[in-house]
């Protein structure tokens, strides 16, 4: 019974890392740019089909390797043609409406686009150990999972000290919590939001190479991770990057508890529980800033 | 002729006009199509009244549609309710949710707004596909009874084909059309729209923007429910992924190609679209490749980077421009 609780602990941080990850990237276009990306789970799918391509090409796990980076570059560079083409123009409109509606047209283009690219047949990223498991203690685990667990781990630590440490962090962090301050200060804001958005689309395509080799890859695959990046980041409170990392945690062991636990097959409403619950009770979240300031 | 008579005559030219529809087109497909689109007009009418008219993003819209037409076909298979009372009933048991709904939605904007709707829309969706016993679960309800024929004089009208759901529908799209008019051009509607343009500045001047988002909730959920109602008595057919995202996202297509916060915008949205998406259907046969909804996220982004308007907006700008300079204040 014990060691039930203790996989599925395992297997919350597991998915929970991989949310997190995907979940950064949305909060902190968000908290730079004010945009609720509803395609964010899009760059996912792309990154996931980046993957799937490259395994078939260069099995193993230089291949595997080799697919975060190839699906960091190409949907970093769909995040910049997305940026400049469908957000810039809508920036300074400023109405919440009109973004989210444009996004979700991204959101419904970009997922069939790729139905008529890559036809509707669900594929899989092949596992590089062939399955292989190993036990630690109480529990055992893919191996390609706990690398999952440890590369997002790795990812989200790496961007934490990149915001923190370097000058364009700095100065990303200072855009995120007063536009025209830092602006004052001399900052490009133009390229911070270029980067901001083509990070973070990046983020969450790594993020879908991951999601991609737990689950199955298809073209509709990007609903999922939006609605539970969405969930993340509204837990965290939006706009902070410490509230994504523990919202992602936080929402995955949820999910795995309750699945085991409690139903499921409302497993996957778990999230919007969390939402609404989250709303009722601190709707600027974990970490949030006070509406108005 | 002045401006009010010249407007009833065009009213009552169209109303004639598809009145007398069925007579000039027999055919049961083009008919099929054309109920089809006024269920899309009453659907986009009424989620337009809240996104259009109040500024309140309602990404669930596809929930009430849905409870509509589960709670009319329940009712009439499980009870033997007369559809006829199950529209209504199917509306009331939305308009129920969406004020429900409206509760939690009072305190959010923007992205929590749509996101918790959404979130609304995915659970009920759930309920639906794992609640088998009374649902049958992703199998759906089949065999939906149809509409009870109703006997006039000696004449007994059934509402088993096209041109007589027609009708139906025809009545159905004008009580909404005439609703959605007389409500948005009253007190009640410039509030809503004072609200939606600035809710400090409106609770200034004493507007109650509580419970006025509240009632639009509660108004627009009915139309919708009662579209959903009409949809399970045509279609016969209910299953869970009728109540998906993908239905709400079609009707803000519409709603936005049509015009956002207009009357006549989200009408013309939805029966263009609704024709737009049969044509793309067929070319899809021929060509082997799904278009269709590739070209519904085409048409929402360029709707709004570059026709804010909507196809109201440039119809109407197009109008103007051809009639004699003395008219064009109207």
């Amino acid at each position: 019974m014990e060691s039930l609780l203790l996989q599925q602990v395992m297997n919350g941080l597991i998915i929970g890392s991989i949310y997190s990850l995907i979940a950064i990237g949305l909060t902190m276009i968000f908290g730079v740019m004010r945009i609720s990306n509803f395609a964010h789970g899009d760059y996912s799918m792309v990154g996931a089909y980046t993957a799937v391509f490259i395994l078939g090409w260069l099995p193993g796990w230089l291949g595997w390797i080799g697919s975060l980076i190839a699906a960091a570059a190409l949907v970093g560079l769909l995040g910049v043609l997305t940026e400049k083409l469908v957000f810039r123009p809508l920036l300074n409109r400023w109405t919440d409406i009109d973004i989210i509606v444009c996004s979700i047209g991204l959101f419904i283009l970009l997922e069939n686009l790729a139905q008529l690219l890559f036809g509707a047949t669900p594929r899989m990223i092949q596992d590089p150990f062939a399955g292989a498991t190993i036990r630690l203690g109480f529990f055992s685990t893919g191996v390609l999972r706990l690398l999952c667990l440890l590369f997002s781990a790795a990812a989200i630590a790496g961007l934490q000290i990149f915001l923190i440490r370097s000058k364009i962090g700095v100065a990303i962090r200072a855009t995120s919590q007063n536009r025209l301050a830092a602006q004052l200060m001399g900052i490009d804001i133009n390229f911070i939001y270029r980067l901001t958005f083509s990070m973070g689309a990046a983020l969450a395509g790594v993020g879908g190479v991951f999601y991609g080799t737990l689950f199955a890859v298809f073209p509709l695959m990007g609903g999922m991770p939006t609605l539970k990046a969405f969930a993340v980041t509204i837990l965290g409170g939006m706009g902070s990057i410490r509230g994504a990392i523990f919202g992602g945690f936080i929402l995955g062991i949820a999910e795995s508890l309750g699945g085991t636990y409690i139903s499921m097959q409302y497993k996957n409403a778990i999230g919007f529980i969390i939402i609404i619950l989250v709303l009722l009770i601190r709707p600027s979240g974990l970490f949030g800033r006070k509406e108005g300031s | 002729m002045n401006a009010a008579w010249r407007r009833r005559a065009l009213t009552a030219t169209v109303g004639v006009f598809f009145l007398l529809l069925p007579l000039i087109i027999q055919e049961r497909y083009f008919l099929h199509v054309l109920v089809m689109s006024g269920i899309y007009v009453i659907l986009s009418l009424s989620w337009n009244l809240l996104a259009g008219f109040t500024g309140q993003l309602n990404l669930g819209h596809a929930a009430f549609f849905g409870i509509g037409s589960y709670t009319s076909a329940l009712l009439a298979m499980k009870l033997g309710v007369s559809p006829w009372i199950g529209l209504f009933v199917g509306g009331t048991a939305a308009a129920l949710f969406g004020f429900l709904l409206g509760i939690p939605s009072l305190r959010l904007a923007g992205p929590y707004l749509a996101i918790t709707t959404i979130g609304f829309s995915e659970i009920l969706r759930l309920v639906a596909t794992n609640w088998v016993e009374l649902t049958r679960g992703s199998l759906g309800l089949s065999g939906i009874p149809m509409l009870d024929p109703i006997r006039i004089g000696g004449v007994t009208i059934r509402f088993y084909a096209e041109p007589e759901y027609y009708y139906v529908v025809l009545v159905s799209v004008a009580f909404t059309l005439v609703f959605m008019c007389r409500l948005t051009r009253s007190a009640f509607g410039y509030s809503l729209q004072s609200l939606r343009d600035d809710e400090v500045g409106a609770q200034s001047i004493g507007i109650h923007t509580s419970s006025f988002k509240l009632a639009t909730f509660t108004i627009s959920a009915f139309f919708a429910g009662f579209a959903g109602a009409l949809y399970a008595h045509f279609a016969r057919l209910v299953s869970p992924e009728t109540m998906s995202l993908h239905l709400t996202f079609d009707v803000l297509t519409m709603a936005l190609f049509g015009g956002l916060g207009t009357i006549l915008g989200p009408i013309l949205g939805a029966v263009t679209l609704t024709f737009v998406s049969e044509w793309l259907r067929f070319l899809e046969d021929s060509i082997k490749l799904d278009i269709r909804l590739v070209a519904y996220g085409l048409i929402l982004i360029l709707t709004v980077l570059f026709m804010r308007q909507g196809l109201y907006g440039v119809l109407r700008s197009v109008v103007l421009n051809l009639l004699p300079r003395g008219h064009n204040k109207e």
